[in-house]
């Protein structure tokens, strides 16, 4: 396994999270636990509402576990901080701010020279294939260029972690399967450590280096799959038997998950 | 020319598109000034006829004439000053103490949920109904007004503000936590940028009830100022004086409106 020669950038330890809601008690992560080695690509699918997002909240700093351990570079995690970026669903762009700027915003706290913040600007606007576009708003973008923006802002505060929240749900579907090669790419390029989450199996694998299956209410770990597909991935290995191989397995523990939230 | 367009071109369909466009709005307008001028037309006919009583209502060549007279003597300007210095200050304090009270309410909730009952109570309260009391506190003076402006603004302007920072979307209080904001620069970088459409739009209802408080705190008592020269001249039956003043202290009121209305645009340039 990959696990033994590397030391895990992320550990998530018999993580415990429960939910008070006027009926009680609702479970939403059932003792969790797995770890991310450096430079890897992990994604976690399962149905919505699995609590998928709260993992990656918890992670972020922006929420706190019921019990577990959250542990980043072997240093418990207690708040949030620039070690740590993360691709939300719906963007988190500030509308009032241009496209350099976006991308900017996450590294206010890091304390970087003028120099060294515009030219990690730069870069990371040159990666997401935005260039010329520096001096945009949001709203003059299409959904799939905010996302670029996010990426952007994600990579420039260059994170041990970057966390990545269905980071194309909310874009259209040919959109998507473009932007998940350019992340690939782009991840793969600057050694960056993921994790993602998605509910889109063929998501999941086509990003993933491992896939955690999860189940629906509470999230148990069910499931890890290795992809044995090597890097770069080009569009076309969604097609190989072994991939579409891979994708029936998953679907295989997943539909019974999803055919009891209906 | 570099650039030369070809006749049928899309460059000459759009600009021609554009003239059409051109052309309506400059017809548009031809005809709402012809009616306008009908109108002022039949007024100053039933005026002078006799179908309008011109002791209440006057007619239009007598009030322009009065327009003019106010205009050259200087009397339009010195009252306008009167007036202006008191709008001013009231509506410069209360944008700024409305907005750090607003603000602060939408920041700290437990502030927020103390004090917006009282708020709602100013804010549904006709607060010149205040004037008397103001009357008796300061007197006939500046500083009155200015209170009553105040009074008249801040509410609008702070209820706004609270809004706005309370409605700023999760998403973006999240995205800026994730990147290790501390609670100053949350405030500074999203708080505070997200809140500006509904401030401004606070501000905005604002310069319009200004003008109303400062007109009728006016109409109390003083020697010189727009309001005061409107009530001056309904008591000694100078009806088309009064309409003069009354036009003129519309005209600034629509300024300050379109005044706004262009900050805002131009502030809210991103949304």
């Amino acid at each position: 396994m990959m696990n033994t020669h590397s030391a895990a950038r992320l550990q998530v330890k018999d993580l415990v999270k429960a939910f008070d809601t006027p009926d009680g008690s609702l479970p939403v992560l059932d003792h969790i636990s797995f770890s991310l080695n450096a430079g890897e690509i992990v994604t976690i699918v399962g149905a919505s509402g699995s609590g998928k997002t709260t993992l990656l909240r918890m992670i972020a700093g922006l929420d706190t576990p019921d019990s577990g351990q959250l542990l980043l570079n072997g240093n418990a995690i207690t708040k949030p901080g620039p070690d740590r970026a993360m691709i939300f669903q719906q963007f988190g762009l500030m509308p009032w701010l241009n496209v350099r700027d976006n991308v900017n915003f996450g590294m206010h706290v890091l304390g970087l020279s003028d120099e060294e913040r515009q030219a990690r600007t730069a870069d990371a606007i040159e990666r997401v294939g935005l260039k010329g576009f520096e001096t945009f708003l949001p709203k003059n973008l299409s959904g799939g260029m905010q996302q670029r923006v996010g990426i952007a802002r994600a990579l420039a505060v260059r994170p041990d972690v970057l966390l990545c929240d269905e980071p194309f749900a909310a874009v259209d579907a040919m959109t998507r399967q473009v932007m998940q090669t350019d992340l690939l790419n782009i991840v793969t390029a600057q050694g960056t450590t993921a994790l993602l989450v998605t509910h889109d199996i063929e998501e999941a694998l086509f990003l993933g280096d491992r896939v955690l299956v999860f189940s629906s209410r509470p999230a148990r770990l069910i499931h890890e799959f290795q992809v044995p597909v090597p890097k770069p991935r080009q569009h076309e290995v969604r097609t190989t038997a072994q991939f579409q191989d891979l994708r029936g397995q998953v679907w295989s523990l997943l539909q019974n998950q999803a055919r009891e939230l209906i | 020319m570099v650039f030369v367009a070809k006749s049928g071109s899309g460059v000459d369909m759009i600009s021609a598109k554009a003239k059409a466009r051109q052309t309506a709005k400059r017809n548009e307008l031809l005809l709402s000034l012809v009616i306008f001028l009908a109108l002022m037309l039949a007024w100053e006919s039933a005026g002078r006829m006799g179908y309008v009583n011109t002791f209440f209502f006057s007619w239009p060549s007598a009030i322009g004439a009065q327009c003019w007279k106010l205009l050259v003597s200087g009397a339009l300007w010195s009252n306008l000053l009167v007036t202006a210095y008191a709008y001013c200050i009231g509506v410069f304090v209360a944008v700024i103490a409305g907005s750090i009270l607003g603000l602060a309410m939408g920041w700290w909730k437990t502030f927020g949920s103390i004090v917006d009952p009282y708020v709602v109570f100013f804010s549904a309260m006709p607060r010149i109904a205040l004037y008397p009391l103001l009357l008796m506190i300061f007197g006939i003076n500046d500083l009155s007004r200015i209170v009553i402006v105040i009074i008249g603004v801040i509410f609008p302007v702070i209820f706004n503000a609270y809004m706005g920072a309370k409605q700023t979307p999760r998403l973006l209080i999240d995205a800026a936590n994730v990147f290790g904001y501390s609670s100053n620069q949350l405030f500074l970088h999203v708080i505070f940028p997200a809140s500006l459409p509904y401030l401004i739009a606070g501000v905005r209802t604002g310069v319009t009830l200004g003008m109303i408080m400062v007109v009728v705190a006016e109409f109390f008592g003083g020697s010189s100022g727009l309001g005061q020269n409107i009530a001056q001249t309904a008591q000694l039956y100078k009806t088309a004086e009064l309409y003069a003043w009354v036009l003129y202290t519309s005209l600034f009121a629509l300024i300050l409106v379109k005044g706004a209305d262009m900050f805002e645009r131009w502030a809210m340039r991103w949304t």
